[in-house]
């Protein structure tokens, strides 16, 4: 291995290391397993949420709308249809992408703050729809009344029920798969496009490059992996409601892609991380902890606008 | 910014402040145990102490500070100190609440579960207890599945079911204020089941529902609802909001008049509620769980005279009872048995009659066996404005309901407890 590629890779191989490990030291500093996990799905949520802001350059403000249907999929899949997490998991996931990719095409010319307010118009129609069809989602009361199931793989069963560190490995193996596809995607000639479309959208466009299909392309794969994690973390609280869906989760994962630093590719997840554990700690210390992480907020997007991991990398090449 | 800054560049010495900031977010984030002993009993209380039911929560927490100090006081649990571990559950958000059960549950080793005020929270944390089986006791969240078609045998309640506060008050209404009711209900699962016993109870005795709306809990302003529920000319306007929506809620009421014209009433209320009305808002016919000024009841005085010390001056309410009789509950189990095994205590509780210096009310008070649901007395009577011998003596008990007497049989509640083998 080049000394180049060694240094290019460092980065996956300290999120990959601590990541792999994280049962085995979480407890030691204080931690749980399903913080962890907690710590995993959100930072999935977030990175699908920076497919699209932070390398499209789009911003949207409804991600919960596709979060609350993978996650209401889940739990319906499951308190409905069938005894099956791995099938609550794919229903979850493509009820999530299946409504991204239909309300795609109506938002897909509005830029900026008008693309923003649209995403947040249409993430509230299925927080109320949520909300008020009791008999089904339970309404404010959230769907209750079914759980997660251990996996079975035909050759052999993982107890992801009631073992919480094989729920861990299994959110992780999730995890991966849809990490590996964004990073992939973002290698290929199609992802060096939608930066450009970032960068620069009307040379883009006249250099011939098809903008609205772009972007509606992009914000399907982030809708699909936002949808996903929010299959996740249904599995992972045994449970959904209404707020899954409500704007200011979506206003959530913003934040932990903004204070990561929506630059880099694993910006968001420690963003996630650090919003996830400092909530964990302060709400147990003051009723107050909402304007704490507020504060936090502000002084990171202040003072290093390109979030935690943005100015480590800033430092090192200046 | 140049297209470059995509692919992360880092040398060595970034990779090892990468590495840093990473290990410092994770290790100085602070779950710095703090050394707590492991040979203490913990209790573990998930409840509001932000939003709508803030003030309810805040007073569920004095009450359990002082039992607790009662059972530290007396050496503690199996001769081990006792901890409450307190964590803010919001108002509303179910997913936080069940998110605190599980951190207490799984990260603090909890013994005890305690809480939740909102009935919607009480029943998601309650199903986190029953799948970790931890003895669970929910202090102030009325709903009746939580006792009922939902019920667990490791999950005790001190507040009445909706459907018992619904039965009690239900005669007093109609004879009070009169046959045509419209409904103000919260959105969730407190406001439906108590407006579900509301109209079966007046069925009964022959009132009618005119009409009624839902609002989402933590609504602040009622005049839509308020124009609508006049237009449709009840006799009573039945209020089924708590905490800060019904000080809202009953407040715009009197500002609009609607005093003048229709009787305003309802279930379940609270001094906490009636503390944040002004005082020509202080009306209405309603029940009361629990009420401060028991003259002939023995213990009462002393326990309003240990509160007031406690709250600087005030009171308590029925949620400061609640609280107290919760982790007082938790305590008497484990004694019971000598063994903080959920399943034993959760044995021991069934059919258990809560001694009177924590019951606190003239007929005492027991678990209901086969469902966990404390059957205590209910106190019907007025709101007043002023209180003749104190302040905070805002409500007038005409009527001491017995809780055997409202509550549903056994088999009508729908419970059916499995237990583990």
């Amino acid at each position: 291995m080049q000394p180049a590629d060694f240094t290019k890779q460092a980065p996956n191989i300290v999120v990959w290391a601590l990541l792999l490990t994280m049962p085995f030291w979480l407890s030691h500093v204080g931690g749980y397993t399903e913080l962890g996990s907690q710590v995993v799905v959100l930072g999935l949520a977030a990175l699908g949420l920076n497919f699209l802001l932070g390398y499209t350059g789009v911003l949207s403000f409804g991600h919960a709308a596709y979060f609350g249907l993978g996650a209401y999929g889940a739990g319906m899949t499951l308190r409905y249809l069938l005894p099956s997490t791995g099938m609550g998991i794919i229903i979850g996931t493509l009820i999530g992408t299946i409504a991204g990719a239909i309300i795609g095409p109506l938002i897909i010319r509005l830029r900026g703050v008008y693309f923003a307010m649209v995403t947040i118009a249409f993430g509230q129609v299925f927080y109320f729809i949520a909300f008020r069809w009791s008999s089904v989602t339970g309404g404010d009361d959230g769907l209750t009344g079914w759980t997660r199931l251990p996996l079975h793989l035909g050759f052999t069963t993982i107890d992801i029920q009631n073992n919480p560190v094989a729920f861990y490995y299994f959110v992780l193996v999730m995890f991966a798969i849809a990490v590996g596809i964004m990073a992939w995607l973002l290698r290929s000639p199609f992802g060096r496009t939608l930066i450009a479309i970032r960068e620069n959208e009307r040379r883009s466009r006249f250099l011939g490059i098809p903008i609205d299909q772009h972007i509606w392309i992009s914000w399907v794969i982030s809708c699909a992996v936002v949808s996903l994690a929010g299959a996740l973390f249904a599995l992972l609280n045994n449970f959904v409601d209404p707020r899954a869906l409500y704007w200011t989760q979506s206003g959530d994962f913003v934040i932990m892609a903004v204070l990561g630093g929506m630059r880099s590719f694993w910006g968001p997840l420690i963003g996630a991380a650090i919003y996830v554990v400092l909530r964990d700690y302060l709400s147990s210390m003051t009723e107050n902890w909402e304007s704490f992480i507020g504060l936090f907020f502000v002084l990171v997007v202040l003072f290093f606008p390109r979030g935690v991991l943005g100015i480590i990398t800033r430092k090192v090449k200046s | 910014m140049s297209s470059e800054s995509f692919s992360i560049k880092l040398d060595r010495r970034a990779l090892i402040k990468t590495a840093a900031a990473v290990g410092v977010a994770q290790i100085a984030s602070p779950f710095v145990i703090t050394a707590r002993a492991a040979d203490t009993v913990k209790i573990g209380l998930d409840n509001p102490l932000t939003g709508t039911y803030a003030a309810l929560g805040k007073n569920e927490l004095i009450g359990a500070k002082l039992a607790l100090e009662h059972i530290n006081a007396k050496g503690g649990i199996l001769g081990r100190k006792v901890e409450l571990l307190v964590e803010d559950s919001t108002s509303g958000d179910a997913g936080t609440a069940v998110q605190k059960a599980r951190k207490l549950i799984d990260r603090d080793k909890v013994d005890f579960l305690v809480g939740n005020i909102n009935s919607a929270l009480a029943q998601a944390i309650a199903n986190v207890a029953y799948e970790k089986k931890v003895f669970h006791v929910v202090p102030g969240g009325h709903t009746d599945s939580v006792t009922g078609s939902n019920c667990h045998w490791n999950v005790f309640r001190i507040c009445n079911t909706t459907q018992m506060e619904a039965s009690a008050v239900a005669s007093s209404l109609i004879k009070n204020a009169g046959k045509k009711w419209y409904y103000l209900t919260p959105d969730y699962a407190f406001g439906h089941t108590l407006q579900a016993g509301l109209e079966k109870a007046a069925a009964k005795l022959g009132g009618t529902k005119v009409g009624g709306d839902l609002t989402p809990l933590g609504t602040t302003d009622y005049s839509s609802y308020l124009i609508k529920a006049q237009a449709a000319k009840p006799d009573v306007i039945i209020f089924l909001q708590a905490g800060d929506d019904a000080v809202n809620a009953l407040k715009q009421a009197v500002q609009f008049g609607l005093n003048k014209k229709f009787h305003l009433a309802g279930a379940q209320q609270e001094l906490e509620v009636l503390l944040g009305l002004p005082p020509e808002a202080r009306i209405g016919t309603w029940v009361f769980e629990w009420y401060w000024n028991q003259p002939n009841v023995p213990h009462v005085k002393e326990f309003v005279a240990e509160i007031r010390k406690a709250s600087g001056g005030h009171v308590p309410t029925a949620r400061t009872w609640f609280g107290y009789a919760a982790i007082s509950t938790c305590a008497i189990a484990a004694q019971q048995v000598k063994s903080l095994d959920a399943v034993k205590m959760a044995k021991a509780m069934q059919g258990f009659k809560l001694p009177p210096e924590i019951a606190l009310m003239p007929d005492g008070a027991y678990f209901r066996k086969g469902q966990g649901q404390l059957i205590p007395d209910l106190f019907v009577g007025q709101a007043q404005s002023k209180g003749a011998s104190d302040p905070e003596d805002l409500f007038k008990v005409s009527d001491v309901v017995k809780g055997e007497s409202v509550a549903e049989s056994l088999a009508e509640t729908g419970c059916k407890q499995t237990w583990p083998s």
